[in-house]
């Protein structure tokens, strides 16, 4: 199966991967089937434990009289989803949008900034500090001010970006920086040729612009995909604690309005129909992310390669 | 070794024979702050040789290899480097260092051609292809590098210095991570694939330069010391008495140099 090799009978180092693509080969029986009930066990065991609880709630609500407005059965709670999902749908949208919308924006700020920080260091001395400071000041604690300053919607919008900027702004800029020295200097000696017209500068700037694309992007490519995992949630977070923050005073639709709307009217059913959506939607987003992220490294990538095997 | 002496007529074919070959003069002393760590001293490197450099761990063996190929080093070395052709040597140095540096995402083909990407010319493919059959990884080029074992790999990183074809190379511990029997392999492969070129072998390993080198210096802070070498051309043959006598001789020196802290402690440098 392999090329001529020098002496391939010599070759030490090719039977220990020899002998791994053989077990490989036969792992589609018996190995195969121990995967699937691992599998099976993975999915089903975590379903169980479900059921269980929402059975014994369920049973607790009813034998012990508990009113609705206090803790709704699980029933119930079934019951007011459908009764009020086109309410609450239109505000699963508006969360969802939010969250997105404040990702996205996270995305192209934190690693346009990432960027910025990897090709100058002055850049990154006079801005760096100031994301800090923007990422250890409890959100809770700006999401007032933005509302008095900005229209709901876009303060709500600027909550999650500022939550979610940092992760990727921190992991790129990290990844950014992890290439292996001895590579860079690899680069140096075999691409590094300015261009004949370009003065000494310039020459300088295309080699980092050429270093960064070739060898720093696709490097911090897994941090930024770590960045991003952490991020994702976080959107939410912040979209869900401006609603909040807004609260009854602002016009808002979204989930976490929901919630607080819901409080306010003792409509202890529909607060927790909004509850589900919400922690649905964090592991949807959360899903989402990791599905992206293996997607692009599992060809290369020492955590996706080894979450194939 | 019936493999690689098949191999011989293929890997002559592709490797073109690099332009002017320059020999190298290195002269200078290095400083670790204001402590001195290696006295004045002149190397040459004669062109279209192999030319072994020995000594203990951190005695500055690397620093001289950086110093020629224009890297950065810990080290402030005052001094210069010299061209017989007087040109300067940017762009005629490939480097091949202990780990294989090969990138994760590319398969072994665009690792070879990395060169070209990086420089922005299109990679000759053709080229390439020839090359990994000379160190006979044909059928692996689409692979990439995780799915390959070290040897392989370091085979893929000296194709790449290969497909640089530059006149100079410099090997720093090429091939110490690799078993016994790949490091036997690759010295012969190394060694008839890039003869003719001005080759500079840093190493710790007493046995692989009096296997490859047409002459060998041991360096120490006192400056460099030539080393008695088999009268054979390199690479010579494992089996050879006088090659081990020259070995066990350097082997000798070498202790003789560092009682102590020697080769006990020194290996992993």
């Amino acid at each position: 199966m392999n090329a001529p090799t020098l002496n391939p009978s010599a070759d030490p180092a090719r039977s220990p991967a020899d002998s791994a693509e053989l077990s490989l080969a036969a792992s589609d029986d018996t190995p195969a089937r121990g995967r699937d009930f691992t599998l099976a066990l993975r999915i089903g065991l975590p379903l169980v434990l479900f059921a269980i609880v929402i059975w014994g709630w369920e049973t607790y609500v009813r034998i012990a009289g508990v009113p609705h407005y206090v803790l709704p059965a699980p029933s119930r709670i079934m019951a007011t989803m459908i009764a009020d999902w086109p309410l609450l749908f239109g505000s699963l949208l508006q969360t969802l949008k939010t969250t997105f919308l404040g990702l996205a924006l996270a995305i192209i700020g934190g690693v346009g900034l990432a960027v910025l920080l990897s090709l100058s260091r002055a850049i990154e001395y006079s801005l760096y500090p100031y994301a800090v400071v923007l990422q250890v000041t409890p959100v809770v604690a700006i999401a007032p001010l933005l509302l008095i300053y900005m229209p709901q919607e876009t303060a709500v919008l600027t909550c999650a970006w500022i939550v979610a900027f940092f992760p990727i702004l921190s992991n790129t800029t990290l990844g950014l920086q992890s290439v292996d020295r001895n590579l860079l200097e690899l680069f140096d000696l075999y691409g590094s040729a300015r261009p004949k017209w370009a003065p000494r500068w310039l020459g300088t700037f295309i080699a980092r612009v050429k270093a960064l694309y070739y060898l720093r992007g696709p490097a911090a490519l897994p941090y930024f995909l770590g960045g991003l995992k952490i991020a994702g949630g976080l959107a939410l977070i912040g979209a869900v604690v401006a609603e909040i923050a807004a609260g009854s005073a602002g016009a808002g639709s979204g989930l976490a309005y929901r919630i607080i709307e819901s409080q306010f009217r003792l409509n202890i059913p529909r607060l927790f129909a909004a509850l589900v959506l919400l922690s649905l939607t964090g592991v949807i987003i959360f899903l989402a992310m990791s599905a992206f992220s293996h997607m692009l490294l599992r060809r290369w990538h020492e955590s996706a390669i080894s979450q194939d095997k | 070794m019936a493999g690689a002496s098949a191999q011989k007529t293929t890997g002559a074919g592709v490797v073109s024979a690099p332009g002017t070959v320059p020999a190298i003069t290195l002269e200078g002393e290095g400083y670790s702050g204001a402590a001195r760590l290696f006295a004045p001293l002149t190397l040459q490197v004669p062109a279209g040789r192999w030319t072994g450099l020995l000594g203990a761990s951190g005695v500055g063996k690397s620093t001289l290899l950086r110093v020629i190929a224009g890297l950065e080093t810990g080290v402030r070395f005052v001094g210069h480097v010299r061209a017989s052709d007087g040109l300067p040597l940017t762009g005629r140095v490939a480097l091949m260092a202990q780990s294989d540096l090969l990138v994760p995402w590319r398969d072994i083909l665009g690792n070879v051609t990395l060169g070209a990407t990086l420089r922005g010319t299109r990679p000759d493919r053709d080229r390439a292809m020839a090359l990994l059959e000379s160190v006979g990884l044909t059928d692996h080029a689409r692979k990439r590098p995780h799915m390959l074992s070290g040897g392989q790999r370091q085979r893929v990183a000296l194709a790449r210095t290969l497909m640089e074809d530059r006149p100079v190379i410099l090997l720093d511990e090429p091939f110490s991570a690799l078993d016994a029997r790949m490091r036997a392999q690759m010295q012969e492969l190394a060694g008839e694939l890039l003869a003719g070129r001005t080759v500079l072998l840093v190493t710790h390993e007493p046995a692989e330069a009096a296997r490859l080198s047409h002459a060998a210096w041991l360096m120490s802070a006192q400056g460099l010391e030539a080393l008695d070498l088999p009268d054979t051309p390199p690479v010579r043959d494992l089996e050879d008495t006088d090659f081990l006598t020259a070995q066990a001789a350097l082997f000798r020196r070498l202790r003789a140099r560092d009682p102590g802290v020697g080769f006990a402690g020194g290996e992993g440098a």
